[in-house]
């Protein structure tokens, strides 16, 4: 594992339950809004398009294009600092919604906006930890393996 | 025109300022803002208080500063777009007849000594505590700081425009070379370009030296109507217009978050209240937490057209000597970090004419921003040493 992929431990909440059994499974889910058909990220309460409140959660397809990145060299609080220097970004899902998730498998030099970009479900926390860190969603450059 | 105007301003000692709590540099602006004026503490009728990093200062400063009857009294908050919206609240508070007399006054104590500056947004408020639930998915991901945020907005900039860093360092050896001027600013040394280069990344595409300064102290302006402001103690600072505009980043396709700002809206309301163009403006004094900060708002304020702010700043444009003087006392980049009273305290000074050595050439409009949150707060105020146009 490269630094740029160390996650610290995240511990799920009642809120955030069926977004970490899905990750577990490997699916990545998110948010649609009937009334609208806007497809939105899991930290979406309203969809912007109409207001409602009334989303049902949607399973993506786990594929989008990227739309900005940064190389972060200076960790912004210490529980980061084993994952200097990672790559973090706004991702753009091919249904709609933009996330803001790791980027793995690269460097940030060989990025550009528009890069096809995959889903990774990617553990969280050392592996001995009980109990264990949730599986996180990341991404990284469709070519990448 | 909106009939008020700044009567007074009051800064303690701003930077590495340590033992002291933010209520006390908050009381002690305030009345270094009204002796300025020449008004008696009793004398103000309406507060408006704005806490920085680490929100500590309330309504409670009313207490502090054993102040008696007030027609307004509230604590402000649009994070860095503060400023201006505290001055036109008490323009309207004061057009409205609820106050004659208004101290606005900003106060934060986020440094620490031997902690490093950085440490001051990142730290988690309340604790370290285990990241949970969705939020922390979100910090684990890594966009954990204004630093980290407003890279991702420069990069999207540069990919779209082709702006790059050594146009971001434009301004910020811009800055430092006004910075020389002022016996206040913290980095006072001359900077080049590759000076800037040369300082270390915090999250690429941002260097050390697109960031700007993190500083304990407080700085107050107050407000009263223009009518009054001319019969005390200092030439009245004309509020000429004023402005906001918010736009809460929106992560969904077609956001142009990042690209295009709120100054998009505020500005335009500002300059049209006061009855100007960009083209009237002698003095910028704009809101940089980051060098692109600048760059995004002179595009939105319209100085030039979306995605050429990096070949507008090119050219020494924004230095002293250049054609538009911008950040006149090295802003936050240089200077000191007071959010949005960084650059309203700069613009008092140079309406006032007492900017010494970096006193502009020409001060007779001068254009004021706050930006706010992750490009998603803005204001603006158009001050002049004026009381309208036919007299400028």
């Amino acid at each position: 594992m490269t630094p740029g992929e160390f996650f610290p431990a995240v511990q799920r909440d009642e809120a955030s339950a069926a977004f970490f059994d899905a990750a577990a499974r490997g699916e990545l889910l998110v948010w649609r809004c009937p009334r609208s058909g806007d497809v939105l990220g899991p930290q979406v309460r309203t969809c912007p398009s109409c207001g409602s409140a009334s989303l049902e959660p949607v399973l993506a397809s786990g594929r989008g294009t990227l739309v900005s990145w940064a190389v972060v060299h200076q960790a912004p609080v210490p529980t980061l600092a084993p994952a200097v220097p990672y790559v973090t970004g706004v991702v753009e899902l091919d249904e709609g919604a933009w996330l803001m998730v790791r980027l793995v498998g690269c460097e940030g030099h060989e990025l550009a906006a528009g890069t096809p970009v995959s889903v990774r479900f990617l553990p969280s926390g050392p592996p001995q930890d009980q109990p264990p860190g949730e599986v996180l969603v990341a991404f990284a450059p469709a070519a990448a393996r | 025109m909106t009939g008020a105007a700044i009567a007074g301003l009051g800064m303690t000692e701003l930077g590495k300022v340590y033992g002291r709590s933010s209520a006390d540099l908050a009381a002690e602006a305030v009345r270094l803002a009204a002796a300025d004026a020449g008004l008696e503490l009793s004398e103000l009728d309406g507060v408006l208080v704005s806490s920085g990093i680490k929100q500590d200062v309330g309504v409670n400063l009313a207490s502090v500063l054993a102040l008696g009857e007030l027609g307004l009294l509230a604590q402000v908050n649009a994070f860095g777009a503060t400023a201006g919206v505290m001055v036109a609240q008490a323009a309207q508070a004061i057009a409205a007849g609820a106050a004659t007399a208004v101290a606005c006054v900003f106060a934060d104590t986020p440094l620490r000594p031997q902690r490093p500056a950085g440490s001051a947004w990142g730290a988690p408020r309340g604790g370290a505590s285990q990241p949970r639930g969705l939020s922390g998915w979100g910090l684990a991901s890594g966009a954990a700081s204004p630093n980290i945020l407003y890279a991702l907005c420069a990069r999207r900039h540069m990919e779209r425009y082709g702006t790059t860093s050594a146009q971001l360092a434009e301004v910020a050896v811009a800055q430092r070379a006004w910075a020389a001027g002022n016996p206040l600013a913290a980095m006072r040394e001359p900077l080049t370009t590759e000076g800037h280069q040369a300082s270390r990344w915090i999250a690429e595409p941002l260097h050390l030296l697109d960031c700007c300064l993190v500083s304990n102290g407080a700085i107050a302006v107050v407000v009263t109507s223009a009518g009054r402001a001319k019969g005390l103690r200092r030439p009245p600072v004309h509020v000429w217009g004023y402005g906001q505009a918010h736009a809460p980043r929106q992560l969904q396709a077609g956001s142009a978050w990042g690209l295009v700002t709120p100054a998009v809206r505020s500005g335009p309301q500002a300059m049209a209240m006061a009855g100007i163009g960009v083209d009237d403006v002698d003095i910028c004094e704009l809101y940089d937490c980051y060098t692109y900060t600048v760059l995004v708002t002179l595009e939105d304020y319209g100085f030039c057209a979306k995605g050429e702010g990096g070949a507008f700043v090119g050219g020494g444009r924004l230095a002293p000597g250049g054609k538009l003087a911008c950040n006149t006392g090295g802003g936050q980049l240089s200077a000191y970090y007071m959010w949005g009273m960084t650059p309203l305290s700069e613009a008092v000074i140079q309406a006032r004419g007492d900017g010494g050595d970096r006193q502009a050439p020409r001060n007779d409009v001068i254009l004021v921003s706050g930006n706010g949150g992750i490009l998603e707060h803005h204001s603006t105020l158009v001050l002049s040493p004026h009381p309208g146009r036919a007299a400028a």
